[in-house]
């Protein structure tokens, strides 16, 4: 098992590296990040002055192998537009970042979960249809419309919920109920499949001539078994709202990583994209390996090797 | 039926009773709530560049003189009189009863510090630049007198003390421990404008708040919260819900049609920002080809329709110019050859030049899409294949440098100064990228109106300068820009014929 997670933490780190050093040629061969930092009516003299400060005018490989030396040395240097430590800008954002995406992650599945075992009790019967309306929906509206369009309805219109920012947990409920409808299709689809496969296996069978019905039937000796793919799949999605904050946290300008990331890459601060980029990946691949251990604990069936 | 009803009443009473809870949110706590989509992430001015940051530095910052939009005259402001003792020497005296916001008085040892910092080998301050330019060295000549000496002649110097040098306090760029921090005045900043910082979360939010001992015109409203919000959707919707009372930089539709709601009014001002179409008549791209040929560069012109553009495209103020520059800005004549559109002379200058079937021609754009398609589409119709190539600003950028854009849609704003300098210099001086016209007389004649002080004498530069531009045809202009601004009703926000957005200057209705 150590040895799978430690192969596993190695692979991630490959990945990270292999997408930094290519995030780092072609942020610099598509743009100029002096341009970038002096704006649109950069003069000649400011766009000297910045490559002067932050050494753009180096060569390209030895600013890459400048960066790395500093990575190896737990140093991810300096962000051209923050002026300060990317680590300690990044360390700064993750919390709410982290409470987003949790948060988004709650939501997903107080909705899809439930929704999910509904359709599955009464496959093919105008529940399952709504259910497969709910998630067809989450699934086509993109994540910036739905955004705007609980804003309008619920910041607007009837004020209940601030419209942007991330003070207090209200500013949260908006923005995490957007982050976790796009989540909503998969994990409903994936517990109604379950539960189906289940609800008409030899043990459910057992179970029903005990006398177990409705709701004790599922929640004892269903879902058990059918929330194993749903567990692998929650876990993925729990490293997709990291990636995915970057529109939603854009809208309703919540400082975490994603907005950071946007932020970089608009303004090619390139010390920045690069230690978010190994963040994403490190998170991406630490959660498949968190899904993996969790089916290895719900099912001794499973074995990893 | 019934619950619709219901649902769209509740929905409506909802609505209605929100608007003017909303519309006199900032009014109420005297407090501006202004919405920034660039972030802040530094506070001192001599060490940035964007419209934002001027923005800001008009609230929290002075300077030695102010120069007033309406007649372009400059003003005392942190000094009290000036003296030209030479071409390159200049005495000026300070007001009295100046104080910073830490509470310090400001002296002639402040100024001096300052300015000799900023073009310091240690600086490395965006001001330098511009200021090192002309500045020699500064010389305290008593509590309150300062003597500047130039390396040369240059007529833009009360300009840039006006506008590119923000005062600090002696040391300010200097830590604790005596060594260099370039950076200390980024997020605690001591000004000695108007608004005092009260906080400062980089990227988030700037409080300021009023600063009593300020020596000139206090402001009318007590309280700034400058917010960061990237989305322009989302400043909208703070502004329905009273959390914004001020966003500029309003694509026209989205204002014109919010403008007419009762939570918002649509303001349409100037903007020094002017487009235009750049033209390789250097033959960078091409040694031989169409550009070169100034009938051809002549028949680009006559080709526009600058009018419907300006008037459709860009909205509000926007205007049509046939002139290298903004007709506000000093120096900028509209009294020489201009190209009426005209696409039947258009093609007749083509067939002249010997391209009556027309030519294939990339042309680069990064902003204005729809105007970009009109230029594409007003060339096309005189029969220029056009290949448009509309592409980041970087993008264009970095092609441009490596000389590979025979022709572009460009926009400049001149950094809000009103002085064709702020235009010429960096388009037609030799050793821009953005110059290629490939003309050196032009770029001598050009560099001439910075080495006389005499407003005259490069009034007349300029004027031959333009109309060498105009006469060969180096570029085709195309129009002023217009700002749209969005504020809260109650907002009273004078708009400034330079452009530049004044906030210590709005008050309640």
């Amino acid at each position: 098992m150590l040895r799978y997670i430690l192969q596993r933490g190695a692979l991630a780190l490959a990945v990270a590296f292999t997408v930094s050093l290519a995030t780092f040629f072609l942020l610099n061969v598509a743009t100029d990040p002096a341009y970038a930092i002096a704006g649109e009516d950069a003069t000649p003299e400011m766009l000297a002055q910045i490559r002067d400060t932050y050494g753009l005018d180096r060569p390209l490989a030895t600013r890459y192998f400048d960066w790395l030396g500093g990575v190896l040395t737990g140093n991810f240097g300096e962000s051209y537009y923050w002026n300060k430590p990317v680590a300690e800008l990044v360390a700064s954002r993750a919390p709410t970042t982290i409470a987003l995406a949790l948060s988004a992650l709650s939501v997903t599945i107080l909705i899809s979960i439930p929704l999910g075992a509904w359709a599955a009790l009464k496959p093919n019967s105008w529940a399952d249809r709504f259910a497969l309306g709910v998630a067809v929906s989450a699934q086509a509206v993109p994540n910036f419309w739905l955004g705007l369009i609980m804003i309008i309805l619920f910041s607007v219109t009837i004020p209940i919920f601030p419209v942007s920012g991330d003070d207090t947990w209200l500013h949260f409920v908006l923005p995490a109920f957007v982050l976790g409808a796009s989540s909503v299709p998969a994990v409903m689809r994936l517990t109604r499949t379950g539960l189906i496969e289940v609800m008409d296996s030899d043990y459910i069978r057992t179970a029903r001539s005990k006398g177990f019905r409705g709701m004790p039937l599922l929640t004892r000796h269903a879902m058990r078994n059918a929330i194993l793919p749903v567990v692998s799949v929650l876990a993925v999605q729990l490293g997709q709202k990291f990636g995915g904050s970057v529109i939603t946290e854009s809208i309703f300008a919540i400082n975490g990583l994603g907005r950071l990331a946007l932020e970089s890459i608009l303004g090619s601060d390139i010390p920045t994209v690069q230690m978010l980029i190994f963040v994403f990946a490190l998170v991406f691949v630490a959660m498949n390996l968190l899904a993996d251990i969790l089916n290895a604990a719900l099912d001794p069936r499973i074995r990893i090797g | 039926m019934l619950k619709t009803t219901v649902a769209a009443t509740a929905l409506c009473t909802a609505f209605a009773s929100a608007v003017p809870h909303a519309a006199q949110a900032g009014k109420n706590d005297d407090t501006l709530r202004v919405a920034l989509a660039e972030e802040i992430l530094n506070l001192d001015y001599n060490y940035t560049t964007k419209r934002e940051y001027i923005i800001m530095a008009e609230l929290t910052d002075a300077t030695l003189f102010d120069l007033d939009p309406e007649t372009q005259e400059f003003a005392p402001a942190v000094a009290s009189d000036w003296e030209w003792v030479d071409d390159t020497t200049l005495n000026v005296d300070l007001r009295e009863g100046v104080t910073f916001h830490d509470g310090s008085e400001l002296s002639a040892e402040d100024v001096a510090y300052t300015y000799n910092w900023i073009v310091s080998d240690e600086s490395e301050a965006q001001a330098k630049g511009t200021i090192e330019r002309w500045l020699e060295t500064v010389e305290v000549t008593g509590d309150l007198s300062l003597r500047f000496h130039l390396k040369s002649v240059y007529p833009l110097v009360l300009r840039d003390m006006a506008q590119r040098v923000k005062l600090r306090p002696e040391g300010a760029y200097e830590a604790e421990d005596g060594s260099v921090d370039e950076s200390a005045m980024a997020t605690d900043l001591v000004g000695a404008g108007p608004y005092k910082v009260v906080s400062f979360e980089p990227g988030q939010e700037v409080v300021l708040e009023r600063f009593e001992e300020y020596w000139g015109e206090a402001p009318a409203i007590e309280n700034v919260v400058v917010r960061n919000l990237p989305d322009i959707g989302t400043q909208q919707a703070e502004l329905m819900a009273g959390g914004v009372d001020w966003m500029f930089k309003v694509p026209l539709d989205v204002a014109e049609s919010l403008g007419n709601m009762p939570q918002a009014a649509h303001l349409s001002g100037p903007d020094l920002r002017v487009g235009f179409l750049v033209l390789d008549a250097a033959g960078y791209t091409d040694e031989d080809g169409p550009l070169t040929n100034v009938k051809v560069r002549q028949a680009v012109n006559h080709a526009l329709n600058r009018e419907e553009m300006a008037e459709y495209l860009i909205g509000g103020s926007a205007k049509p110019i046939y002139t290298p520059c903004h007709p506000a800005q000093f120096g900028c004549t509209e009294d020489i050859p201009a190209y009426p559109y005209d696409p039947e002379k258009s093609k007749a200058l083509l067939e002249e030049a010997g391209y009556g079937d027309g030519f294939q021609m990339d042309l680069w754009a990064y902003r204005d899409k729809p105007a970009a398609e009109a230029i594409a589409a007003d060339l096309e119709a005189v029969g220029i294949d056009v290949n448009l190539r509309y592409v980041k600003l970087a993008s264009l950028n970095q092609a441009r440098a490596q000389r590979e854009i025979p022709a572009y849609f460009g926009t400049w704003g001149s950094g809000g100064t009103a002085d064709t300098a702020a235009i010429a210099r960096v388009h037609f001086a030799g050793d821009s990228d953005r110059n290629l016209s490939g003309d050196g007389q032009l770029t001598e004649t050009v560099l001439s109106a910075e080495q006389t002080a005499d407003p005259e004498e490069r009034k007349k530069i300029y004027e031959e300068a333009l109309t060498t531009i105009a006469e060969q045809a180096y570029w085709a202009p195309l129009f002023s820009y217009s700002q749209n601004y969005l504020v809260n009703p109650d907002l009273e926000f004078p708009l400034s014929p330079d452009g530049l957005p004044r906030l210590d200057k709005a008050s309640w209705k």
